[in-house]
C-alpha cells in the first residue's frame, strides 16, 4: 500500500513543481503578512500582558493558519485534475486501491503543508525575531495536527462537491470566516464577546490556541489543542470515507 | 487454455435503459478479441465493468481467475486499460508519465527504466520522453495513452478505441504492439470502429448489439456463417417488391449465393421500368462488414458514415 501511495504523491508532487508559482505564493504571502501585522500586534500582546511580545507570536502562527487553510482548495485540486484531464478512470483502474489514493492525495497536500510550516516559521524565526520560549517540539506537534486536519477537511469538501467551484468558494470563504472568528487574523482580545463566546467551535481557535501555547511555554495546553485538532481530522476523514465516491463523475475546470 | 477474461451472464441497465443484456464474453491468453458495434451497443459499459470502473447489475466477470467484484484489487493488477479518451498528465513530461503507471504497476528501478524504454520504443516515443505531454501532437499523446497502459505488462488489455484520430503512423505501430503482446500472451480486447484493423489483426470477433453479444467466432469462422454475399440497390423513393431485406426507406439488400455481379444481372434484368429509379447498386462480397451487416441488420458505421474498410493504411504492419 505503502509504495502506491507514494507513488501517487511524488506524482502530485512532479505536477505541483511544473507550476510551482501558487505554492510560492502560499509561502511569500504569510511572509508579507507577517510584515504588515507584527506591529501591529505588539501593542495587543503587551496589553494581554505579555510584556516580552513583539508583535511576532501572534503574527507568525496567524498568517501560517490563515494561508495554510487556503490548502483545503490544493487536497481539492489534486482529485478535479485528475478529472479535467481525464486521467481518473485510468488511475482508478490502475492497481492502486481506492484507499491507496485516497492516502496518496492526502500525502502531496500533508507534503505542501508541511514546507509551509518550515518556511513561515523559519522565516519568522530567523528574520521575524520570533522567540519561542516554550518547545519547539509543541510547535510541530501543533502543526502536523493542524496539516493533518487541514487536509482531512479537503478530502471532506471534495467529497461533498461535484465540482471545483464549489470546493473552492467553500474553501476560500471557510478559510476567511475561520481565520477571523478563530483569532488568526486579528488575537481573539480584539473580537466582540460573542464572537470569543463561539470561537472555540472554529479549528483555526485551536490552531492559533496550540502555537501560542507552544511558543509561550505552555505545553500542556498545546498538546491538548492539537488533540482537539487531530479529533477534528479523524471525524473529517470518516466524513471523506463515508461520502467519498470515486465513481461520480467531477466537474474539472467548471 | 488459459483464459484471462470470463464475462458471465452481465447485465447492467442505466434507468429504463439496458446497456448489456446477458453478455457472455471469453478471452484467452494470447488472443486479440475485437469488439464490434454500433455507438451505444454497450462496448464502452462493458469494457468499464471489466476495468471495474463500473458495477454489474447482474452476472460475474473473472480477469485471470480474480473476480472483479470480489477482489477487484486483484483484477486490476492484471490489466491494463486504455480509455477511449485520452487521458495523459499534460505538464509532465512523456518519461513521467510512463514513470507513474510503472510505480502504480509495483516497478522500480532498472526494471522500470527498462520498461519506460521498451514501451517508448514500441510505440516511437523515444525522441520525446523529456518532453511535456501538452507539447505532444493528438497521434503523439495517443501513441502515450496507450503505453501508458502496458507498463504493467497485463495478462489482459482493455483498448477501447485505441486508434480513434491517429495517423497511419501510429495505427501500424499500435496493431504491431497488438501482435507483440498476443504472441507474449496478453489476451487483448480491442473496440474498434475500423474492420480493416481486424482484419489486419486476425483478431476474433465479437459482435454486440443493444447490449447483447449477436455473434462471437474466429474471422473466417463468422465471414463462413454469415458473410453472405448480396446486391444492395438504392431507389428514388420506396424500392420495388424484391425478395430481399429493406436496409433502409429506399434500399432492399438481396442476399445470393451465387456470385454478387452475377446475382445483379438477374435482379436488373427482373426490375424492367423500375430500372428507371434505380440510383445505385453495391456488390457485396462476404467480409467482416457483410457479417456485420447480416447479424445486425445495418451496415457498419461511425456516428451514421460509413467505416467499414478500404483504410488500407496500416502499412501491411
Amino acid at each position: 500500500m505503502v509504495a502506491r501511495s507514494l507513488a501517487i504523491a511524488r506524482n502530485d508532487l512532479r505536477i505541483v513543481a511544473r507550476d510551482a508559482f501558487p505554492v510560492v505564493l502560499l509561502v511569500i504571502v504569510p511572509f508579507v503578512g507577517m510584515v504588515f501585522m507584527k506591529p501591529a500586534f505588539r501593542p495587543t500582546l503587551r496589553a494581554e500582558g505579555l510584556a516580552h511580545a513583539n508583535g511576532a507570536e501572534q503574527a507568525v502562527p496567524g498568517m501560517l493558519v490563515t494561508c495554510g487553510f487556503l490548502l483545503v482548495s490544493y487536497v481539492g485540486y489534486g482529485f478535479y485534475r485528475e478529472h479535467a484531464w481525464r486521467t481518473w478512470e485510468r488511475l482508478r483502474a490502475s492497481p492502486a486501491t481506492t484507499a491507496e489514493i485516497m492516502a496518496g492525495k492526502a500525502l502531496c497536500s500533508l507534503a505542501l503543508a508541511a514546507l509551509q510550516f518550515v518556511l513561515v516559521f523559519g522565516a519568522g524565526s530567523l528574520l521575524m525575531g520570533l522567540d519561542v520560549r516554550g518547545s519547539w517540539a509543541a510547535v510541530v506537534l501543533v502543526g502536523a495536527a493542524f496539516g493533518l486536519f487541514v487536509v482531512a477537511a479537503g478530502l471532506a469538501v471534495t467529497a461533498v462537491c461535484r465540482t471545483v467551484m464549489q470546493a473552492n468558494t467553500i474553501a476560500y470563504l471557510g478559510t476567511l470566516l475561520l481565520a477571523c472568528l478563530g483569532g488568526a487574523l486579528v488575537p481573539l482580545s480584539l473580537l466582540p464577546p460573542w464572537a470569543r463566546t463561539i470561537a472555540p467551535a472554529a479549528p483555526t481557535y485551536w490552531a492559533m490556541r496550540g502555537y501560542r501555547h507552544a511558543i509561550e511555554g505552555g505545553a500542556g495546553d498545546a498538546l491538548a489543542a492539537a488533540g482537539v485538532l487531530l479529533a477534528g481530522a479523524l471525524a473529517l476523514a470518516l466524513v471523506a470515507a463515508w461520502r467519498m465516491r470515486f465513481e461520480q463523475a467531477r466537474t474539472g475546470f467548471a | 487454455m488459459t483464459r484471462v477474461l470470463v464475462a458471465e451472464g452481465v447485465r447492467k441497465r442505466y434507468g429504463a435503459l439496458v446497456a448489456l443484456d446477458d453478455v457472455d464474453l471469453e478471452i484467452a491468453a494470447g488472443e486479440v478479441l475485437a469488439l464490434l458495434g454500433p455507438n451505444g451497443a454497450g462496448k464502452t459499459t462493458l469494457v468499464s465493468i471489466v476495468a471495474g470502473l463500473r458495477r454489474a447489475d447482474a452476472g460475474r466477470v473473472e480477469v485471470a481467475g480474480c473476480d472483479v467484484a470480489r477482489d477487484p484489487h486483484g483484477a486490476r493488477l492484471r490489466l491494463g486499460l486504455a480509455p477511449q479518451e485520452l487521458g495523459v498528465y499534460p505538464t509532465l513530461s512523456v518519461r513521467d508519465n510512463l514513470r507513474f503507471h510503472g510505480e502504480l504497476a509495483g516497478l522500480r528501478g532498472a526494471e522500470l527504466r527498462r520498461r519506460i524504454a521498451e514501451a517508448a520504443q514500441a510505440l516511437a516515443l523515444e525522441r520525446l520522453l523529456a518532453r511535456a505531454a501538452r507539447t505532444l501532437s493528438g497521434g503523439e499523446a495517443r501513441r502515450l495513452h496507450t503505453a501508458m497502459s502496458v507498463m504493467g505488462r497485463p495478462a489482459l488489455l482493455l483498448l477501447d478505441e485505441p486508434t480513434a484520430g491517429a495517423d497511419l503512423d501510429m495505427r501500424a505501430q499500435l496493431l504491431a504492439l497488438v501482435r507483440a503482446l498476443a504472441a507474449e500472451g496478453t489476451g487483448v480486447c480491442y473496440s474498434t470502429h475500423y474492420l480493416h484493423e481486424v482484419e489486419r489483426l486476425g483478431a476474433s470477433v465479437a459482435i454486440i448489439d443493444a447490449g447483447r453479444i449477436a455473434a462471437r467466432g474466429s474471422l473466417d469462422a463468422l465471414v463462413g456463417r454469415y458473410g453472405r454475399a448480396g446486391v444492395e440497390l438504392r431507389f428514388d423513393g420506396p424500392p420495388p417488391p424484391l425478395d430481399g431485406d429493406r436496409v433502409s426507406d429506399t434500399s432492399v439488400r438481396v442476399a445470393t449465393r451465387e456470385a454478387p455481379a452475377e446475382a445483379a444481372a438477374r435482379i436488373l434484368a427482373r426490375l424492367g421500368a423500375e430500372t428507371r429509379r434505380l440510383r445505385a447498386v453495391e456488390l457485396i462480397e462476404p467480409s467482416l462488414e457483410s457479417v456485420f451487416l447480416d447479424v445486425t441488420g445495418r451496415r457498419f458505421s461511425v456516428n451514421g458514415h460509413h467505416a467499414g474498410g478500404g483504410e488500407d493504411d496500416d502499412g501491411g504492419a
